[in-house]
């Protein structure tokens, strides 16, 4: 794997953080949430800020822009010098000077950071007109310009779009062009490509990174993906609980990591490498699909109306035990499957086939007696569990609806804290006093409380850090292990599908477009849009646990020839 | 009955929720008064038949129009009838109408609203049948309900309560329509809960607070409706004391005798102000935003 490996000592230092500590507003003593941390980012250079979620990595940017919410925190000690301007003790006035002249910055969601009811165009322009006397024609052509160089198609028809009429990628382009038309300093990126898809992601990674070589901007790039990390930085600083553990130069920091926190951090990134095929089941099939079909809207009553096809003659099977990924871009019709079999939505068409059963078509008075054997666990932990519930509570619903008695059912529910490493007490607190990754851990074992043959994980890992991630994808095979429940796993995510799947089914716009055993699929991708997914994967070549780059041998990707 | 235990907790979450005030909220001293208000007419309204020197009902020829004295504290009415009394006792009904109004219109459209929220079939055909009530006026409509089912007390909160019942079907449906959104519905679903099980345990709490606020709306609105349809000759009949017949009967000798209207006009506004300014801080406190803004 080829990294970034200019030397930037002689290179101009633009950002310049001391002993910056940040602590709760009027609360000295408390632990304080950026704790002594330094930072240089030299003309540039793209300087990757890595750490799980409240390891302070956006704290830190908000304070660079100066965007610190007053009443919550506040900077205690130490100095962020923007060249020879002190930001910290710069007035609100002063700020609104630098911010887009000299500092820039995007955000992980472009939808929520653009106005929805002004055009992008004209959005764009805003900026232009509030730090330039340009006229209106001339800012308007450089607009335009700036529309071009983030490579946005068709620029007239777009500059005259609104947010919604856009896509993710182009959104995030609107925001470039905007961080970047007034030629700041700096540009901060926080998890700008999070909420894209992959081929999207890599193309704003590198979009990026030509836009920084054009106008030599330094980069503060924050996110959590030690994949993008190594596509993208010069320099590395790793952060924890708003202390800094270790900082490096990219190939420095991958080959060789010091601290043990950052070899944690790397052992727990996933790569490409399927799982070794485990020996085929030697039972028959639990789950069998055939054909299925999901198709939104349509009918019409005067007039017949097409719908959206959300998903096409589906088939797959998957014994017991054994776990089969569904993988696919957004939009690609993977979560409308797992819901359709969950039978939370009614297929248009086909069957499904669970322990035995035909729950197809069965009504939903018929079906409640089969909930039991597939169970779903959602993405989002926060939303998953009803917050005025105790766990205890959400634990026992489901063996109660079939009968189990209450004492019996706690007993139970006992049991399951302990299979995913819960304490006990856990049981009579409320879902807001647990962390995300707890909170699945409780969302899965709500779904194994009911014994199920089928468990349905929905982008299950998708919003949770890589170490929790890690951990929860351990249960969940712990847990297969010992039941021997089939599993759906629905991601976006090829490189975690590539650690717990037996087999693999690409969807794209509704269509299987390939299906088979993970080793093959991903070693040997028969269709373009599998090979343009693993192409896409962040940091494909590199084996972040072993420190050392993928041989070609392990991972022949078919998209090298 | 299994259930018993675990519908009491949620019931006091959501006591807990409502008294638990966020921390650093202060509440002025307006709601304060208002409370204090309103404990004091309502304490009053109840005990009066303890406390009042005469029939409210009883006339007396010889004391018509009599001007306020230490016999008769506020006067007599053209009756003779000790208007003092008559006040204090007729807050007990229009008291009465106004919580049995906002309790019924509450229950009834906390169901109405959950099912409607629900269930998509039901929606559009419930949701046209509100619509239509609500196109009525609801003075008109509550003037007919009662001509239609005699004056009685029980009429009269039925009269008062059909108009308002739209409102919170609305309202509990909105907020059905976002919450069965929710994972943890779809959850229940597939752990084979029953839909009235996922009805009333998951989604009719997400539901307490705004019934709540708007409750203490409907209270005011109702006395307030009492006061007019018994003015206009619709409410109870005037063998009971309310504040909108007594101000009704008033009205003709209001030149000559203006505290017949004054005092139970008095009541009736504080009364209604204090519940409203209740509402009004309830609100403000139940606000998920408001409490953000004071973290």
């Amino acid at each position: 794997m080829q990294f970034k490996n200019k030397d930037f000592s002689n290179a101009r230092e633009v950002l310049n953080v001391r002993n910056l500590r940040i602590g709760l507003t009027g609360r000295p003593q408390a632990q304080p949430v950026i704790d002594g941390i330094d930072l240089t980012i030299r003309a540039g250079e793209t300087h990757c800020l890595v750490g799980e979620s409240g390891s302070g990595k956006s704290v830190t940017s908000l304070a660079a822009m100066g965007l610190l919410p007053k009443s919550a925190l506040e900077v205690q000690s130490g100095s962020i010098m923007l060249d020879d301007f002190e930001i910290t003790s710069a007035s609100h006035s002063q700020m609104r000077q630098l911010r887009a002249r000299r500092i820039a910055m995007i955000f992980q969601e472009p939808m929520t950071a653009l106005n929805p009811v002004l055009r992008v165009g004209e959005q764009i322009m805003e900026v232009l007109n509030m730090h330039s006397d340009l006229s209106q024609s001339e800012a308007k052509k450089r607009t335009l310009d700036m529309m071009d160089q983030v490579h946005l198609p068709d620029v007239n028809r777009i500059f005259s779009a609104f947010p919604h009429q856009l896509s993710g990628g182009q959104r995030q382009r609107i925001m470039i062009a905007m961080a970047l038309i007034l030629d700041p300093d700096l540009l901060i990126a926080d998890e700008p490509t999070t909420a894209l898809d992959v081929t999207t992601q890599l193309q704003i990674l590198k979009l990026i990174a030509e836009m920084q070589e054009r106008h030599g901007t330094a980069v503060l790039f924050i996110t959590h993906d030690m994949g993008v990390v190594a596509e993208i930085a010069d320099t590395v600083t790793v952060m924890q609980q708003g202390q800094i553990v270790e900082r490096a130069p990219i190939a420095e920091l991958l080959t060789n990591p010091q601290k043990e926190y950052t070899r944690t951090l790397l052992t727990a990134v996933p790569n490409l490498t399927p799982r070794p095929a485990r020996p085929a089941a030697a039972q028959s099939e639990v789950v069998r699909v055939a054909g299925l079909d999901m198709t939104y809207g349509g009918g019409g009553f005067l007039r017949r109306s097409e719908g959206v096809k959300a998903a096409q003659d589906v088939s797959f099977t998957i014994k017991p035990g054994r776990t089969l990924g569904i993988v696919g871009e957004s939009g690609s019709g993977k979560s409308t499957v797992a819901r359709a079999i969950m039978r939370l939505i009614d297929p248009t068409a086909g069957s499904v086939n669970v322990a035995g059963t035909e729950i197809a078509q069965l009504s939903r008075r018929q079906l409640r007696d089969h909930r039991k054997h597939l169970q779903i666990v959602f993405q989002d932990p926060y939303r998953s569990l009803n917050p005025r519930w105790t766990v205890a509570r959400s634990l026992c619903e489901g063996p109660i609806n079939f009968g189990v008695p209450r004492a019996e059912a706690m007993r139970h529910a006992a049991e399951l804290m302990e299979l995913v490493d819960l304490p006990r007490d856990a049981l009579d607190r409320y879902p807001h006093q647990f962390s995300g990754g707890q909170r699945q851990r409780i969302a899965i074992a709500r779904a194994v409380a009911m014994k199920p043959d089928l468990l349905v994980a929905d982008e299950a890992v998708s919003a949770l850090d890589v170490s929790v991630q890690a951990q929860v994808l351990d249960l969940l095979d712990d847990i297969q292990e010992r039941f021997g429940v089939a599993m759906l796993f629905i991601t976006h995510d090829l490189r975690v599908a590539a650690q717990i799947c037996d087999e693999v089914l690409v969807m794209q716009r509704g269509v299987v477009v390939e299906y088979g055993p993970a080793g093959e699929v991903l070693a040997n991708p028969r269709h373009d849009y599998t090979r343009n997914l693993i192409e896409a994967a962040p940091g494909r070549h590199w084996d972040f646990a072993n420190y050392r780059a993928l041989d070609s041998a392990a991972m022949t990707t078919g998209a090298t020839a | 009955m299994i259930e018993q235990p675990q519908s009491r907790h949620s019931a006091f979450q959501v006591l807990t929720g409502l008294l638990s005030l966020p921390a650093g909220a202060r509440v002025g001293i307006g709601p304060i008064l208002a409370a204090l208000t309103l404990v004091a007419i309502v304490l009053a309204s109840i005990l009066a038949p303890l406390y009042v020197p005469y029939d409210p009902l009883a006339m007396n020829a010889a004391a018509r129009l009599k001007p306020p004295s230490d016999e008769f504290l506020l006067g007599t009415d053209p009756y003779g009838r000790d208007t003092f009394s008559r006040v204090m006792v007729g807050g007990r009904v229009s008291l009465l109408i106004g919580v049995g109004a906002a309790l019924v219109s509450v229950a009834v459209g906390l169901a109405i609203g959950l099912v409607a929220g629900f269930f998509r079939t039901a929606d559009s055909i419930i949701m046209r049948i509100m619509d239509s009530l609500m196109a009525i006026p609801a003075i008109l409509l509550a003037i007919a309900l009662v001509a239609l089912n005699g004056p009685s007390l029980g009429s009269v909160i039925i009269a008062i309560t059909v108009p308002e019942v739209p409102r919170v079907v609305r309202l509990v449906r909105s907020v059905v329509l976002s919450a069965r959104e929710e994972p943890y519905v779809e959850a229940a679903i597939a752990l084979g809960s029953s839909m009235p099980k996922i009805l009333i345990q998951h989604l009719m709490p997400n539901t307490m607070a705004p019934l709540i606020v708007q409750g203490t709306y409907i209270c005011a609105s109702a006395i307030l409706i009492e006061a007019i349809l018994s003015f206009l000759g619709a409410g109870v009949s005037t063998e009971i004391p309310t504040w909108g017949n007594i101000m009704a009967e008033g009205r003709t000798y209001f030149q000559i005798k203006p505290g017949l209207i004054f005092w139970p006009g008095l009541l009736l506004s504080l009364c209604i102000l204090s519940i409203n300014l209740l509402g009004d801080t309830a609100r403000d406190l139940l606000d998920p935003r408001m409490k953000k803004r004071e973290g």
